[in-house]
């Protein structure tokens, strides 16, 4: 897919677990885990924000354009 | 007394009634020579037994798989997985039995000309079954698109 998403280097900047950063913006580890991996199709506004909030970021500093040919 | 008719209730006469279907079509595997045998003392025209037999056994088993698959599709409906591959899968076979007893019935049709009529109606149950199949894919698509929603 070619939007990316680089949860897991901000959490780590910001040494965040998974399971704190879910309960912060009121998602289920399970979803944070879709979202983590790549396995999401669409990530809502409302959870982009609180992301960036808790994490103190950027949406680009999370989401990455990656065309197809260079994947 | 006053019942009340629940969506659960609904849908466990549904499963009975299928159940029930079942166990006829079963049925109807062991008693087809004696309805061929009835059918040809009674019908006044040649015999076409031997033809009959054939179709009537052909077209059991595809309306046994028919209420076989329809039973899987009462009991997901039932653990309320409703937009899934599985119960996809399960309406295409359906529709495919009825495109088989079609097909069956057109065979017949050349020895007995109402077996054309029942053809049509198969074909039609079997083409509004392959439009339901498409519609539920489309929603299990949506659904899944909705799961994988953050």
């Amino acid at each position: 897919m070619p939007i990316i998403v680089n949860l897991d280097v901000m959490m780590a900047k910001r040494k965040i677990s998974a399971g704190e950063l879910a309960e912060r913006i009121d998602i289920t580890p399970a979803n944070l885990s879709i979202l983590k991996n790549n396995k999401a199709k669409a990530v809502r506004f409302s959870t982009l924000e609180a992301i960036c909030r808790e994490l103190d970021c950027q949406p680009g500093d999370i989401l990455e354009f990656v065309k197809d040919d260079e994947q | 007394m006053n019942i009340k008719w629940t969506h659960e209730r609904s849908l466990m006469l549904s499963r009975v009634l299928t159940w029930a279907m079942f166990l006829l079509a079963c049925a109807v595997l062991f008693l087809i020579p004696i309805i061929t045998e009835w059918y040809d003392a009674v019908s006044g025209k040649p015999p076409v037994r031997v033809v009959l037999t054939v179709c009537l056994y052909i077209s059991d088993v595809f309306a046994i798989l028919a209420i076989w698959e329809l039973n899987l599709l009462l009991r997901n409906i039932s653990k309320q997985e409703l937009f899934t591959e599985k119960n996809t899968r399960c309406v295409r076979i359906i529709s495919w039995c009825c495109f088989g007893v079609a097909a069956v019935c057109c065979v017949l049709a050349f020895w007995r000309l109402l077996a054309a009529m029942i053809a049509v109606v198969a074909a039609f149950v079997g083409l509004i079954l392959r439009v339901v199949k498409n519609m539920l894919a489309a929603a299990t698509e949506m659904r899944e698109e909705n799961d994988y929603t953050i």
